[in-house]
């Protein structure tokens, strides 16, 4: 579905030039979802913007079924690919309505039947009909992804970039979200590729997923072998560990027992 | 045990707005040692609210009242306000979530920790140099001199913040209130960043009120947690024995969080009882 060979990405030149993304490639197959994992400044957000034409390719090749994406992308690529952002308070116009918000693509991709299309998204999205006319102030920080996921579905697409979906959220709101993004996974047959920091977040989504540090690629493996620990890169087992809680070294907690 | 540092009893911050009055905090109580006291809940359950009505920082139009607020054996709702200038900063300080918005940018790293610092130390310029110099040391500022003279935006988010710390501890206070100190960094930068504050914290001998809403990451850092939900503590217990925990709320959260090791699908999700909030 979703290929990435050699790909680089460049910001700036000569003193100013940084490289954000430096040879990373990576498959996805139709149906799976595949997760880039990194601290902040590892470049796994700008991979993700360079797919979708928010970054510049400066080298390599992105194809998406089979095909190699123009520069600037056409609608049919936009009706294929769909990005959810990280922050749903800032991914929404604030004075436009949830229903202006979703027929917006519907319009520029000339879609009839645009009511009953957005009382669909809605319902898919776990949101009665009665969130059609608030505005984004109106709803709370998961009622807002959701919305945000509805329009990124409304088009149909068959991959879904999600960066960070959960992060700005409330543990409790981020299990509504994950959940609702693994029932719908399995609903539409979508393709995910999901960007995030917490390593259990990306276990409990994807199959499959690539480590990254300083825009290079790390290591590439599977969530089973990170839950049974079995992750080879020194990298890696570090972020494991970092994502179990605050440990204190063991002279230290006999220090503080006694 | 001994007298206890900090008491707070029957805590309310309200806020009158044009729509009606908002009770944020809604008679937390609560007794603190020269301890790490975790205090949990999501957004908007009050828990900062708690937190900074503590140091007096409650924005206006809010309002604070409690049976008891007293540091140290000092009641902070009568104290005078010179009383209370000499406490914020010298003997109680907080770090606060961000970095990136709570340092001054246009002041220099060693000059806003010389400036914490004089302004509770009668001292000389070059001792509270080297004040400042030793504390940037003591967060393990790799070149102390160096970051002693760069602007908040030339350091990243990880140094920012044990600058801040450093600010914070330069004054030796019995009390820091750290207020979501590490939301804003990476797993493993804010590791590191946690392990230099209890370093200091068991070092010095200070009390600890960590604020977050992470529960695992508060769990494995305090002794104690408060786990509020709508303003109010639903449950205390002590931070080895989380597993345990009676709410349902706080049962809900623990049980919500993905986890490497075990795979469920789907997650509980959390059934708010509208009991817990009366």
């Amino acid at each position: 579905m979703l290929d990435i060979q050699n790909l680089n990405v460049v910001f700036g030149t000569g003193r100013l030039r940084v490289d954000a993304v430096k040879d990373v490639s990576f498959t996805v197959k139709r149906g799976e979802a595949y997760g880039l994992v990194g601290e902040s400044g590892s470049g796994k957000s700008t991979v993700l913007r360079a797919i979708c034409g928010l970054a510049p390719i400066t080298g390599g090749r992105v194809l998406v079924d089979g095909r190699q994406v123009t520069t600037p992308r056409d609608k049919t690529f936009y009706r294929t690919v769909q990005m959810v952002f990280q922050d749903p308070y800032a991914s929404l116009h604030p004075r436009h309505t949830v229903d202006r918000t979703l027929s917006e693509p519907l319009a520029i991709h000339g879609e009839k039947d645009a009511e009953a299309r957005i009382l669909q998204a809605l319902k898919e999205v776990g949101l009665g009909p009665s969130f059609r006319f608030r505005y984004p102030h109106q709803l709370s920080g998961g009622q807002r992804q959701r919305i945000a996921i509805a329009r990124a579905l409304i088009l149909r697409p068959k991959v879904l970039l999600l960066d960070e979906p959960t992060s700005a959220l409330d543990a409790s709101v981020q299990a509504e979200i994950l959940n609702l993004l693994d029932d719908l996974r399995r609903k539409m047959e979508l393709t995910y590729i999901l960007v995030s920091h917490d390593l259990a977040v990306v276990a409990h989504l994807c199959e499959r997923l690539l480590v990254m540090r300083h825009g290079e690629a790390v290591e590439e493996t599977t969530a089973e072998a990170l839950r049974s620990g079995k992750a080879s890169n020194e990298y890696t087992q570090s972020l494991i560990q970092a994502s179990q809680g605050f440990t204190r070294k063991p002279s230290q907690a006999t220090a503080i027992a006694g | 045990m001994m007298k206890p540092l900090l008491e707070v009893e029957d805590l309310r911050v309200r806020f009158h707005l044009r729509t009606g009055t908002i009770e944020a905090v809604r008679g937390v109580s609560f007794q603190l040692g020269r301890e790490r006291l975790g205090i949990v809940g999501e957004s908007g359950s009050g828990k900062s609210q708690t937190g900074r009505a503590i140091l007096g920082l409650t924005p206006p139009p809010g309002e604070v009242t409690a049976k008891r607020l007293a540091f140290d054996g000092i009641d902070l709702q009568t104290a005078s306000k010179r009383t209370l200038r000499e406490m914020r900063g010298g003997r109680i300080s907080m770090v606060m979530q961000d970095p990136k918005y709570s340092l001054n940018p246009v002041m220099t790293i060693g000059e806003q920790i010389i400036e914490a610092y004089q302004a509770h130390a009668k001292t000389g310029r070059a001792e509270a140099r080297d004040k400042a110099l030793a504390m940037l040391e003591a967060v393990k500022m790799r070149d102390p001199q160096r970051v002693f003279s760069l602007y908040p935006h030339e350091v990243s988010g990880g140094m920012g913040q044990r600058a801040m710390i450093a600010m914070m501890l330069v004054t030796d206070p019995d009390l820091l209130i750290a207020d979501e100190p590490t939301s804003a960094l990476d797993v493993t930068v804010s590791m590191e960043v946690l392990r230099i504050l209890d370093e200091l914290v068991s070092e010095r001998g200070m009390g600890l009120i960590f604020i977050s809403h992470d529960l695992k990451l508060v769990s494995s850092f305090c002794d104690r947690v408060l786990v509020m939900y709508a303003g109010r503590v639903v449950e205390e217990l002590e931070a080895k024995n989380l597993r345990e925990a009676k709410h349902p709320y706080t049962q809900g959260l623990m049980r919500c969080l993905p986890t490497l090791a075990n795979d469920v699908h789907p997650l509980p999700t959390l059934n708010r009882d509208p009991s817990w909030a009366l």
